[in-house]
């Protein structure tokens, strides 16, 4: 199927096709080069590191670099958090191995891509070790994690650990620019930064932000549209459950609770991290107030793991920011 | 015809002999409906639901041939309803023998303790008046003859009390119908069921043709599901007590003996809290008890059972953190949870979908396409002009309608 090049999301239309366009990254991008000068050595590899800093992006630049136009044949992709359970990961891969002839000019193998891998339970993480054993003549994985912590050792050890931190922001700016050079879009250097501001060294985020901007006001970007933007993408469902519970609204709150739960399907730890997040976005609490908040809350993440009903959890979080709000509006 | 019944009523019997259990309830009846002069006019049945208190009046009714006029908790109860069905079935004595081969007409009232205290405003007084003036026999059941406003009518009733039937009786109902429906069912499944229903025969039966009716069989593990939903005897009533409980004595004291399902009372704790407590402070409180009794509850899991005392401790305290400030209000029911996931499924299940399509294009995962990529697909396809990305993501026009649609999380 041909693809319009003009209609992709820009995060794909942008996305690296080989080692050498990656942002950033410099380090790992040459070890990794080493591997490709002969793949036979190259061991599980293991990416560990925050959202949108080009985990996901350097593997399938590797499947490319191993496997050529024809990656996607030699090419298993897997998302943990899309597959329920280790027994679709384990069939899947397993029916992979045995159909894909792995083999490719001289590399020896298939390339199997598990992404989001610290969604695994510990369990599946164990059979998943046993599937690497077993396959391992025939396959290699690149695990993609958020935190390598989460990785159980036997896994870690048997991987070459990628840690990726946070992108250099001017290596963003550049990018950006570069990006709405490409696209004819005017993009002012304050719109830019403003954005790489906000994306906090996330490069899907920024380049996702950069794109709406480009659509909500007709090719020129100033500091203004970012802002419009980045006020419309935000959580305001989240703030606007915060807010309540905090100005004593409590059954209000609990509505938007549920709203999230249902409507959007978020789990319990999905809204208490987006609580997390939009708390510190939220101009008019004090920086004290966010730190008792932010106290609580992680408390009640705690407290999440531990329950069997999210909603009560939940609940009893939003009677607390109650109580801290009724306390302090005395206090004033 | 008879294959849509309900079994419950296809093999409803017709003769008081084949009436299951409570032996002594039913000579008391028959004793009473079958003697000329009567010390008391009317009879109050009560017992537990499913016992076979209506099965056994309009069995007596057909045996010895009297006609059965009936009023039950579907129907309301004021003064005037009663009235307009009730004083000309009472008064007017068997107008219809004449072209029937009925001795009579018998009023029968279910379900007495169902009359509520606003709708069926003198509906009592109205039954009271019936009972004095009737010319036929009358025949009243409830389920709880404690109740406060049926007082009155405990005076001019004899009383006849129904139990639980025994579960080895109940056991024998069901392989009878076994037989008869080609049902071929392990006994230990019909054991099961039996135990689960506590004694109360019609629930048994139900659960037998849901259970069976489509698959002709029934092993032990299919009646696994039924204990996910063990009925809630008198939820209402607990939650009640639970919110007016005057110290934590008295909520613990209610706790252990009520037999609530623990799931069901803590979400039900859960959604009533913030109408007992209107204080912040005091719901911050009490919502930190309940939230540590659902770690329990984690804790405790499939196993550790023992563990449930310190659950329910925990929301023994939530009840009682301020007795003082108790004002009476109605509950909610049923759980916003469910109710809230039933109207949001169609929902939930498109976004599930469109964020698919992303993940499989933009390589991220579900979640991640849902927090990532909607918001700005949103903003986007409200500005019209970013309509090729949709096309690009293959989002069918009804999908991109919805983003377009749905409110900002």
């Amino acid at each position: 199927m041909a693809v319009n090049e003009e209609t992709l999301m820009w995060v794909e239309k942008y996305r690296p096709k080989n080692l050498n366009e990656v942002v950033d990254l410099k380090d790992v991008v040459e070890s990794l080069k080493a591997f490709m000068r002969n793949p036979k050595t190259m061991p599980h590899l293991l990416f560990a590191g925050i959202p949108g800093t080009g985990k996901t992006t350097l593997a399938l630049c590797i499947a490319r670099e191993l496997f050529g136009p024809n990656w996607k044949t030699f090419t298993l992709e897997l998302n943990a958090s899309d597959e329920r359970g280790i027994d679709t990961v384990r069939e899947r891969v397993k029916d992979f191995s045995r159909y894909s002839r792995a083999a490719f000019g001289n590399v020896p193998f298939a390339l199997i891509i598990l992404d989001e891998s610290d969604q695994m339970t510990g369990p599946a993480q164990t059979a998943l070790r046993r599937i690497m054993e077993t396959s391992s003549r025939t396959s290699r994985f690149i695990l993609i994690c958020n935190y390598s912590g989460k990785i159980i050792e036997p896994i870690q050890s048997r991987c070459a650990v990628f840690r990726f931190s946070k992108l250099d922001p001017k290596a963003m700016v550049e990018h950006l620019k570069f990006i709405a050079e490409k696209e004819n879009v005017t993009l002012s250097p304050e719109a830019a930064e403003r954005i790489v501001d906000y994306a906090e060294g996330d490069l899907r985020h920024a380049i996702n932000a950069l794109q709406t901007a480009a659509v909500y006001k007709d090719g020129v970007i100033d500091e203004k549209t970012v802002q419009n933007v980045v006020g419309e993408v935000s959580g305001v469902k989240v703030q606007v459950m915060i807010n309540k519970a905090l100005s004593g609204s409590f059954i209000d709150a609990r509505k938007k609770m549920y709203e999230l739960m249902g409507e959007y399907g978020f789990s319990g730890s999905e809204i208490v991290r987006q609580m997390q997040r939009e708390l510190f976005k939220m101009s008019f609490v004090t920086p004290e107030q966010k730190a008792e908040l932010s106290n609580i809350i992680g408390e009640y993440d705690y407290r999440l793991t531990q329950g069997a009903n999210s909603d009560i959890q939940l609940s009893a979080l939003l009677a607390q920011f109650g109580k801290v709000g009724k306390t302090q509006g005395e206090n004033q | 015809m008879s294959e849509n019944l309900l079994w419950v009523e296809k093999y409803r019997p017709k003769k008081v002999a084949n009436v299951v259990g409570n032996d002594e309830a039913k000579a008391a009846f028959i004793d009473w409906f079958k003697s000329k002069r009567r010390t008391k006019k009317a009879v109050l049945l009560y017992g537990p639901p499913g016992v076979g208190k209506t099965t056994l009046v309009n069995a007596a009714a057909n045996e010895f041939g009297f006609t059965v006029i009936e009023m039950n908790a579907s129907d309301t109860r004021s003064e005037k309803a009663v009235r307009a069905v009730a004083a000309p079935a009472t008064s007017f004595v068997a107008l219809d023998t004449f072209y029937k081969e009925s001795k009579g007409n018998i009023l029968f009232m279910d379900e007495v303790d169902g009359i509520a205290g606003n709708e069926d405003r003198g509906g009592v007084s109205a039954l009271l008046k019936i009972v004095e003036n009737a010319r036929v026999p009358v025949i009243m059941a409830a389920n709880d003859p404690d109740l406060q406003k049926l007082r009155p009518l405990k005076k001019v009733c004899a009383l006849v009390r129904f139990q639980q039937v025994r579960i080895p009786l109940i056991i024998a109902t069901l392989r009878k119908i076994c037989q008869k429906e080609g049902v071929e069912a392990e006994f230990e499944a019909l054991e099961k069921i039996a135990q689960n229903s506590r004694g109360d025969v019609r629930s048994a039966i139900n659960d037998l043709q849901s259970l069976a009716e489509t698959e002709k069989t029934l092993t032990l593990q299919d009646t696994m599901i039924l204990s996910a939903r063990n009925k809630d005897v008198g939820m209402d009533e607990v939650l009640r007590e639970y919110f007016s409980a005057k110290s934590l004595e008295e909520a613990s004291l209610l706790l252990f003996r009520s037999s609530v399902e623990y799931d069901n009372f803590i979400m039900a704790v859960g959604d009533n809290l913030p109408l007992r407590y209107t204080d912040p402070v005091e719901l911050a409180e009490a919502y930190d008890f309940v939230s540590q009794a659902d770690m329990f509850r984690g804790r405790i899991g499939t196993e550790h059972w023992h563990l449930l005392r310190y659950f329910f401790n925990d929301l023994a305290r939530a009840a009682a953190v301020s007795p003082q400030s108790y004002k009476p209000f109605t509950l909610i029911s049923p759980p916003i949870r469910v109710i809230t996931l039933f109207w949001t499924k169609g929902k939930r299940t498109t976004l599930e979908k469109i964020c698919g399509k992303i993940g499989q294009r933009c390589h991220v995962s579900r979640q991640t396409a849902k927090e990532d990529f909607v918001p700005f697909l949103k903003v986007m396809l409200e500005k019209q002009k970013a309509l090729p990305v949709a096309s690009w993501l293959e989002l069918a026009p009804e999908e991109v309608e919805f983003l377009k649609k749905m409110s900002k999380f």
